[in-house]
C-alpha cells in the first residue's frame, strides 16, 4: 500500500465509522442472543490490504480509540487489535490471497482469536464474578458473524483504499493496454 | 533494504505493545483525564449516530424478538398468573400496612427512600461491543447532576450504577458487569445477599452469600436492601426492583449460599435509563 496524506485521512475516516458503527449500531442489537463484533473484521481487512505494519498501527489506534470512547482500562483492546492486525498482515505478506473466501475465514479465525485474547487478559486481570458457559457461545456466534460480516467489509476498505492498492488486479488490468501500446 | 523494513517493523510493534502495557498500568493508577476529555468531544457524534441507527437497530430487534416471541408467551402468561396472586396479596398486605401505620402513629409520606432522589432521564448512545465489560455510556453526565455511583434504573427495575461522569456524557457499569456487586433482599422472605453477574449470561444473576432459611423463595421478588450503618451508606436506595428469583435449589441455598435471579430490566435492549441523583449525598 502507498501511503500519502490522502490514503491517511481515508483510513482514519473508516475507523472511525467502523467504531462509530459498533458503539452505536451493532454492540446494541442481538441475534440469537449475541452482538456482533466488527472491529476486528475491520482491522484484518486493513491489514490485508495494507500489511502488518498497516494493521498492527490500526488495530492499536482503533482499540484505543474504542477504550477512550467507552472510558474503559485503557490498553486491552489495543493490545488485542494489535496482535490480531501484526498476524493478518503478515499473512498477507507471506501468502497469495486467491480466494474470495480467504478474508471472510480469516475475520472469523482471528475474530475467534481477539474474543479468546480478550478473555485470557481479562481472567488475567481478575474477574470478580463466575463465569458462564454461555461465553463460549458468545465468541463462536461472534466469530460466525464476523464471517458474513467480512464480505461488505472487505469489500468497501478496498474500494476506498484502491488508489493506494499497488497490487489491486483492477488497477493492472487498467494499465495493461497502455503498457502494450507503447 | 528488506531487512531494515523487517527491523522497523518489529521496532513499531514493540513499541506498541509495550504503549498498551504502559496505557493498561496508567489506567489502573486511576489516571483517566484523557479517556474523560476524548468521551467528552465525541458524545455529540455518538449521539447523533445513536439517533440516526435506531430504526436500524429496532429492525435488527425485531427479527432477534420474532425467534424469541414463542418462548416468551407461555413464560408471560405463568408470570400473570403469578402476578395476579402477588396483586391480590399486595393489596391485603397494603389495608394492613395502613391499619398499622395508624396504630403506631406513623406519618404518611412516601416510604420509598428513592423519592429523596432527582431522576434525570438519559439515552443510551454506546454500548461495550464485548460481554467481558458490561457498560453503556449516557448523554447525561456532570453537567446534569449525575455523579459516579448514582443508581441507574429504566422502567423494569435497577440497572446499574454511573462508573464515570464527564460533563456531557456518562458510563453506567451494568448489574451484568463482573465489578458489580449490590446488596440486595428476597421480599417477603427477607433473605439477604449480594447480587452479583455470571459473566456472559445477562439474562441470569446470582445472589450471593445469603443466609439461608430453607423457605421456599423460587418466583419471589428481589429488591435493593438499601443498608445504612455507622455513617456509611449504601449507593442505592432501598426498595428498587432488580429481579425475580428463577433458581432456588437447596444444595445452592445450603452449600453455596446463592441463588439465580432474572434481572426485570432488558439490559441488552436499553434506550433509555433514568440516573437518581442526589439521594445519598443529602
Amino acid at each position: 500500500m502507498i501511503l500519502t496524506p490522502q490514503i491517511l485521512v481515508r483510513i482514519v475516516a473508516i475507523a472511525f465509522l467502523g467504531v462509530l458503527l459498533q458503539l452505536s449500531f451493532f454492540s446494541q442489537v442481538e441475534l440469537f442472543h449475541v452482538s456482533p463484533d466488527v472491529l476486528p473484521a475491520l482491522v484484518v481487512c486493513l491489514a490485508l490490504l495494507g500489511g502488518s505494519l498497516t494493521g498492527a498501527v490500526c488495530g492499536f489506534a482503533i482499540g484505543l480509540f474504542v477504550d477512550c470512547l467507552l472510558v474503559e482500562a485503557l490498553g486491552i483492546t489495543s493490545l488485542v487489535l494489535l496482535g490480531i492486525g501484526y498476524g493478518a498482515g503478515l499473512f498477507r505478506e507471506r501468502f497469495e490471497i486467491h480466494g474470495a473466501l480467504i478474508p471472510a475465514l480469516l475475520c472469523m479465525g482471528l475474530t475467534l482469536l481477539a474474543e479468546l485474547g480478550f478473555a485470557v487478559i481479562q481472567l488475567m486481570l481478575g474477574i470478580d464474578a463466575p463465569v458462564s458457559t454461555l461465553i463460549i457461545r458468545d465468541m463462536l456466534l461472534k466469530s460466525v458473524y464476523a464471517f458474513f460480516l467480512a464480505w461488505p467489509i472487505y469489500l468497501g476498505v478496498r474500494r476506498a483504499l484502491r488508489p493506494a492498492l499497488v497490487e489491486d488486479p483492477k488497477v493492472r488490468r487498467r494499465r495493461e493496454p497502455t503498457v502494450l501500446g507503447t | 533494504m528488506y531487512r531494515k523494513q523487517v527491523r522497523r517493523r518489529r521496532a513499531v510493534l514493540a513499541l506498541l505493545v509495550i504503549g498498551s502495557f504502559v496505557l493498561l498500568t496508567a489506567t489502573y493508577q486511576g489516571s483517566r483525564g484523557f479517556q474523560g476529555g476524548v468521551s467528552t468531544i465525541f458524545s455529540p457524534v455518538q449521539s447523533v449516530a445513536d439517533r440516526a441507527l435506531k430504526p436500524a437497530r429496532d429492525l435488527v430487534g425485531w427479527f432477534d424478538k420474532t425467534f424469541d416471541a414463542r418462548g416468551e408467551n407461555s413464560r408471560l402468561k405463568e408470570q400473570l398468573v403469578k402476578a395476579r396472586e402477588q396483586a391480590v396479596a399486595g393489596q391485603v398486605a397494603m389495608q394492613e400496612n395502613a391499619q398499622l401505620r395508624k396504630l403506631v402513629d406513623l406519618d404518611t409520606g412516601p416510604t420509598l427512600a428513592a423519592s429523596a432522589y432527582k431522576e434525570v432521564t438519559g439515552r443510551v448512545i454506546a454500548r461495550s461491543p464485548t460481554v467481558w465489560r458490561s457498560s453503556v455510556s449516557i448523554d447525561v453526565g456532570s453537567g446534569d447532576g449525575v455523579q459516579v455511583d448514582d443508581p441507574v434504573i429504566s422502567g423494569d427495575g435497577l440497572v446499574g450504577r454511573i462508573a464515570s461522569a464527564e460533563p456531557g456524557s456518562s458510563q453506567v457499569m451494568l448489574l451484568t458487569d463482573h465489578a458489580s456487586a449490590i446488596s440486595a433482599k428476597v421480599v417477603p422472605a427477607g433473605v439477604q445477599g449480594v447480587i452479583k453477574p455470571e459473566v456472559g449470561n445477562p439474562e441470569d444473576l446470582v445472589l450471593d452469600f445469603i443466609d439461608s432459611t430453607g423457605k421456599e423463595i423460587r418466583g419471589m421478588a428481589v429488591v435493593t436492601a438499601g443498608w445504612r450503618a455507622q455513617g456509611l451508606a449504601s449507593h442505592f436506595p432501598a426498595g428498587l426492583p432488580v429481579g425475580e428469583v428463577t433458581r432456588a435449589s437447596v444444595f445452592e441455598q445450603e452449600a453455596n449460599q446463592q441463588v439465580h435471579v432474572r434481572p426485570y430490566a432488558d439490559l441488552r435492549n436499553l434506550d433509555f435509563v433514568q440516573v437518581l441523583t442526589g439521594g445519598s449525598r443529602q
